[in-house]
């Protein structure tokens, strides 16, 4: 029952209802849009407040207990990508493409989700461990680089195949794997050097130098007005998510399963293993959160170069029309319940049942 | 006032085939473009709203008729498959053919 209460009461805060609120006026067809600016300048906001918070955090805290849950992250973050694409391949019969593109997009992290999560804590006056903002950076490129490192593979596989069958005429594979060389590297590079990433590491790194007497001049704006800000970028959230709810229907029902049940179960095991590594309650939420999440401004970008072939109408759709409305909705304050009862009363050695039985 | 002949090649496409594009014209050594962002309805549905890496963009280029056919070859080969594209050819007169 604390569960159902608790996603009635996350129903009616101001994040969830303005972007409830941008889904109707994309329904009723208003004009009504934010400027694209601004649209554009909150992304980079959200993850500027998200890089301080969390460097002032781990000023407190210090840095050195944080290799170990990143380290657990990244592992997840591939097992968990590898783990989507064979569940689309065998059970939803994707084709390669679309497989490795929507479990990246999937085994990626999302920034919108983690401000989301940040502000959801806030509310319910928990905090959580800062360097999760630095697991953040370093999960944003990974499940990509992964799946086109298997997309390229498999495709050089192909190509090898076929050549076999005809002759034995072996420059055309060098050129497949070059290929895949350039490609790798010109991912890495663009996201490592992507704006995402840079003010994200640049903000930690400065929150980290100012500390908490640094941060007071500028708290009005990076703290005071970070919900508000999550409020407006909700708008315009809402309102792309609107015009795509037409595209849903052309998802399919296996992917809007997946859509649902995937960012559940990561999230859970995130949550149940953070938790067994000694993370707060508010840490293990955001933890959770970020094995739930969905990419859905970086994914784009980064797959629309990378594996052309998989249509973005499928990856974009889904993430941001069925996964983050059930994320931000049901999934947050479902965590948070997990991480809460995981934390009170259950001993380690439960935990570490529920761990084992989960995979 | 004398004017030349040479082609202007007009690509309609979604702005993240841009970068594929100026390589293309990069590889077959031409540097001059004009870029700028529209909105349009097309094949793929309506473009321009919403994320900005659903934009469309346009790419106008100048260029001589020898190099036109490889250019479009190109692209017609490695993009038109998997990107939304559209281009197209017209004949146009400049002052400076040395330029292109």
């Amino acid at each position: 029952m604390e569960i159902l209460e608790l996603i009635q009461a996350n129903l009616l805060t101001p994040i969830i209802l303005f972007f409830l609120f941008g889904i109707v006026a994309a329904r009723i067809k208003s004009d009504l849009k934010i400027p694209e600016a601004i649209s554009e300048f909150l992304p980079i906001y959200l993850l500027a407040a998200i890089g301080l918070h969390g460097g002032i955090e781990m000023r407190n805290t210090g840095f050195e207990n944080m290799l170990i849950p990143m380290f657990v992250a990244i592992g997840l973050s591939l097992l968990f990508t590898l783990n989507h694409y064979q569940i689309l391949r065998r059970l939803g019969k994707f084709n390669l493409f679309d497989s490795y593109a929507l479990a990246s997009t999937y085994g990626a992290v999302g920034a919108v989700h983690f401000s989301v999560g940040l502000s959801f804590l806030k509310n319910q006056g928990v905090s959580s461990e800062g360097y999760i903002a630095a697991i953040l950076a370093v999960l944003e490129p990974l499940a990509f680089i992964l799946a086109i490192f298997m997309t390229n593979m498999a495709v050089a596989k192909q190509i090898k195949a076929k050549k076999q069958s005809f002759s034995d005429d072996a420059a055309e594979i060098d050129i497949g794997l070059n290929q895949t060389k350039t490609k790798l590297s010109k991912v890495l590079h663009e996201s490592i050097t992507g704006k995402a990433i840079v003010i994200l590491l640049g903000s930690i790194v400065i929150g980290y130098i100012i500390g908490k007497d640094g941060f007071e001049p500028i708290k009005i704006v990076f703290d005071d007005m970070f919900t508000g800000a999550i409020v407006i970028f909700m708008i315009e959230m809402g309102i792309i998510a609107g015009q795509r709810l037409d595209d849903i229907k052309k998802v399919g029902v296996f992917l809007t399963a997946f859509a649902i049940i995937i960012p559940l179960f990561n999230g859970t095991i995130g949550v149940l293993v953070s938790t067994a590594l000694g993370l707060s309650v508010g840490g293990a939420v955001m933890f959770g959160l970020l094995m739930a999440s969905a990419s859905f401004i970086a994914a784009p970008a980064v797959l629309r170069h990378a594996i052309p072939q998989a249509k973005p109408s499928l990856y974009i759709t889904s993430a941001l029309g069925i996964t983050f409305p059930f994320n931000i909705i049901v999934t947050l304050p479902i965590l948070f319940a997990i991480s809460t009862f995981v934390h009170n009363g259950e001993g380690a050695i439960d935990l570490f049942y529920f761990i084992t039985e989960g995979f | 006032m004398k004017l030349y002949n040479v082609k202007l090649l007009t690509i309609t496409c979604e702005i993240l085939a841009q970068e594929n594009i100026i390589e293309i014209l990069k590889k077959h050594e031409i540097t001059g473009y004009t870029t700028y962002e529209v909105d349009g309805n097309g094949a793929r549905g309506l473009r321009g709203q919403g994320l900005k890496n659903e934009k469309n963009i346009k790419v106008e280029v100048i260029m001589r008729e020898e190099k036109l056919q490889d250019v479009v070859e190109e692209i017609s080969r490695t993009l038109f498959a998997n990107y939304a594209i559209v281009l197209y050819v017209t004949d146009v007169g400049v002052l400076r053919p040395e330029k292109f």
